[in-house]
């Protein structure tokens, strides 16, 4: 019932608080706009907040991410929804969008919430924590990560066995299990897409085994065993707990492959393959890494330098795509690949396999568009109807793309591109103003 | 210097091949092929040379032959580029090019020009049953003799040199010298797979595809000795005439179920199907049937009256074997096992440098 709803006003809605809807977030709130940003995880930072370092430069990719957060969630122009999703957006004219958002129950007062952990200590269900990429448990009252913003926590209510426990430690009740969906009205002038993208499910890949085959894993999983927040404080295998001497990555697993729906190339796999390569030098000085590549693509600024460092730190490069992985007694792994440049067929022992594994779009947003149609390209993205001209232009007057929303692309270019959308809402804002 | 042919791919789609050139090389296909080993890595090579139009290096090779098409490779291309279907077009063009008669090529590139000569058979043998003025005595002992001339001929003039054409692009014209008791050491090889297609068993795929190939392949090569040595039509003993009737059979049941799943193509080796496709396992099919109902006839004595069902299996035999046994699909029967037998050969000079390098 609309007319019961809570109705609120903003300049900018932006959907996604990842590194490119928050960087369109902060710059349009550093105009003067108001902003309201909805993030239907538990957190902002989206993918990149959980990432290690990143390429080329080889920053820490959190010590980036946190004071772009911080500045993001003490910004006085910006309000903040986590947890909530958009169910509706109707275009009731020019400069106006009316938007339904639902805030999900958290359980918990982010206000009151001084993120004490007591809750978590207190709470006896233990279920694995997708945060980590299930590489270890989490409490059914938790905070989503140590570096989560806001760093309040949450009543996984799915798996709660509502014992209470977390309800009578917590030292400013902020535990509230009568919280409902609550649904708000929003009216705003322009619309900010910035949903990211979804990472492929290499079950569709069979003949790699990942799931079966213990030791093949993804770069997900490698990901936050190399980042500072990790888990293990160590790079182990998930097989046995081992330390993996011999590690080998699978290029465009699930990139550039027709045969499992997704035939465009990704364009972060190698150069997050070869920085993750450059970490275990690091991390393991004894092991062996070897990429087997396609083409490795390396065209961003420094790319190709960064490239070329990683085989003077040692790490192999083999041309030729994996055919298919099978498993020893041991857990070590035996990859089948043509050697394109000996062009015959080969075999190679590995103790641990990483799925370089591909980006798809995070679809759905197009069906919250009530009475226009926001266009995808063929390959589920927004689509991007000027993309030399004004890059952020979407089918919709006035909602704009940013990120990976509209394909697959490196965090230099996310922000670049959050940077664009901020700028083309800011003049679609202005003209209203004239 | 190679020469670059990039119509080379265009002349292979008349021999069934699709977007070849959409193949980015990544040897995805080599490695998920059961078959391909050390010594022979493929489809991807045959490819390349494809793209590339580069002739010689493909008539030069045997890997076509040693591909048994599970298609593991087309359902696995990134690319959707069919390497087995690839594959499968080579064969077919290096059958045309081992044809020194050249009508092989005509035959699988030009459906018209197989209608004619299918049509041509079959009015030249309405025509000579006129001639003899239909009578059921004559023209039956003319179709036995028929047979075995059409054997001897095809064998001595077309298929013996097309085989000895293959040896001198495959084993000669590469300069691979191979001893002569290799020859004899390898005879074994040629004969297994000839009669056994056991490499097949090696495809990763169902096993009945096997099983219902090596029978149709026992049962044809029988009914072609019980009618042609044995005269089935006209044998008096039991043994023979019933032996004939189960080859009839099973080459029919076979080759059925071949056909259904070519319509229903589940499968990728049955998914597509090339004229020459059809017209072998069709043809293979009236063979069966009608060589049964012919005997059914003459056992219950009805063919006298009925000299039309004779004249169709003749028919049917005649466009069987001088177009498709010389110049059809029925080469692969002999290429597959020689392509094994002169594979053995090159692999030979090979292992003994290794064997002499060891010592």
């Amino acid at each position: 019932m609309p007319g019961q709803m809570k109705i609120l006003e903003y300049d900018v809605l932006v959907i996604g608080g990842g590194i490119a809807g928050g960087e369109s977030a902060l710059n349009l709130a550093n105009l003067g706009y108001n902003v309201l940003l909805v993030e239907k995880e538990l957190s902002i930072g989206g993918k990149m907040i959980l990432l290690s370092k990143v390429f080329p430069t080889l920053d820490c990719g959190a010590c980036i991410t946190t004071p772009k957060i911080s500045e993001i969630a003490r910004h006085p122009n910006i309000t903040i929804f986590t947890g909530a999703e958009i169910r509706i957006i109707t275009k009731k004219g020019e400069h106006l969008f009316e938007a339904i958002v639902s805030q999900n129950p958290r359980y918990v007062n982010i206000d009151d919430c001084t993120g004490c952990q007591l809750c978590e200590e207190a709470c006896p269900v233990s279920v694995i924590d997708e945060y980590q990429y299930g590489l270890v448990g989490r409490k059914a009252a938790y905070i989503p990560f140590s570096i989560a913003s806001p760093r309040a926590a949450a009543i996984d209510i799915e798996n709660c066995t509502l014992c209470g426990a977390c309800e009578r430690v917590c030292p400013t009740q902020c535990i509230d299990f009568t919280q409902t969906v609550e649904e708000f009205l929003v009216k705003v002038k322009s619309v900010v897409v910035a949903t990211g993208f979804e990472l492929f499910d290499p079950l569709k890949i069979p003949r790699y085994g990942y799931d079966k085959f213990k030791n093949v894993t993804t770069a997900m999983h490698m990901e936050r065993q190399l980042s500072p927040t990790r888990p293990f404080n160590s790079i182990l295998r998930p097989g046995d707990g081992k330390l993996p001497d011999n590690i080998a990555y699978v290029l465009c697993a699930g990139s550039r492959d027709k045969s499992v729906g997704n035939p465009i190339c990704s364009q972060v796999c190698c150069m997050y393959s070869i920085k993750q390569a450059q970490l275990l030098m690091g991390a393991l000085p004894m092991a062996d890494v070897t990429i087997y590549y396609l083409h490795i693509r390396a065209f961003g600024k420094g790319f190709n330098e960064f490239y070329a460092q990683s085989q003077d730190m040692g790490v192999e490069f083999i041309k030729g795509k994996i055919g298919k992985i099978t498993e020893k007694e041991n857990g070590n792994l035996i990859l089948r690949y043509e050697d394109i440049e000996k062009g015959k067929v080969t075999e190679a022992e590995h103790d641990m396999v990483v799925l370089s594994i591909g980006l798809l779009p995070n679809q759905g947003i197009s069906d919250v568009f009530d009475n226009e149609t926001l266009q995808l390209d063929p390959f589920h993205f927004v689509d991007q109807s000027d993309i030399l001209a004004s890059p952020a232009k979407t089918s919709i007057e006035g909602v704009f793309v940013a990120g990976t929303a509209s394909g697959p692309m490196d965090i230099p270019d996310s922000i670049l591109s959050g940077g664009a959308a901020s700028a083309e809402t800011t003049s679609y804002l202005r003209r209203a103003a004239l | 210097m190679a020469r670059i042919n990039p119509e080379f791919t265009n002349e292979l789609k008349k021999f069934g091949a699709f977007d070849t050139n959409a193949c980015y090389n990544c040897g995805n296909c080599t490695a998920v092929c059961s078959l391909s080993d050390e010594d022979n890595s493929f489809p991807r090579k045959m490819i390349r040379y494809s793209v590339l139009g580069l002739e010689s290096e493909i008539q030069t090779s045997l890997d076509p032959w040693l591909c048994y098409y599970c298609g593991e490779c087309s359902t696995t291309c990134p690319r959707e580029a069919d390497p087995g279907e690839l594959m499968m077009s080579l064969r077919r063009w290096l059958s045309a090019k081992y044809d020194w008669t050249g009508l092989s090529g005509l035959l699988y590139k030009s459906k018209t020009a197989s209608a004619i000569a299918f049509l041509l058979l079959l009015v030249a043998v309405v025509w000579f049953a006129a001639y003899e003025q239909f009578n059921i005595e004559t023209v039956m002992h003319y179709g036995h003799f028929f047979e075995m001339a059409a054997i001897t001929l095809v064998f001595t003039l077309i298929l013996l040199p097309n085989i000895i054409h293959m040896w001198w692009l495959t084993v000669l014209k590469p300069g691979i010298k191979a001893p002569l008791f290799a020859y004899f050491k390898a005879t074994s090889e040629l004969v297994v797979h000839m009669f056994t297609q056991k490499r097949t068993l090696g495809c990763d795929d169902s096993q009945v595809r096997w099983v219902e190939h090596f029978i149709l392949v026992l049962a044809y090569l029988s009914l072609l000795f019980t009618t042609v040595f044995l005269n089935w039509f006209s044998s008096q003993s039991v043994f023979v005439i019933v032996l004939g009737y189960v080859e009839s059979v099973l080459i029919f049941l076979v080759t059925f179920d071949f056909i259904r799943r070519r319509i229903q193509k589940n499968d990728e080796v049955s998914k597509y199907s090339h004229p020459s496709d059809w017209l072998f396992v069709i043809w293979l099919f009236l063979i069966g049937l009608t060589a049964f109902v012919v005997r059914l006839f003459i056992d219950f004595n009805f063919l006298v009256n009925n000299i039309w069902l004779y004249l169709v299996h003749l028919i049917v035999m005649v466009q069987w074997a001088l177009l498709i046994v010389p110049f059809g699909k029925w080469t692969h029967f002999l290429y597959r096992s020689f392509a094994i037998y002169f594979n053995c050969l090159t692999l030979a000079p090979q292992k003994l440098e290794k064997q002499a390098d060891a010592l």
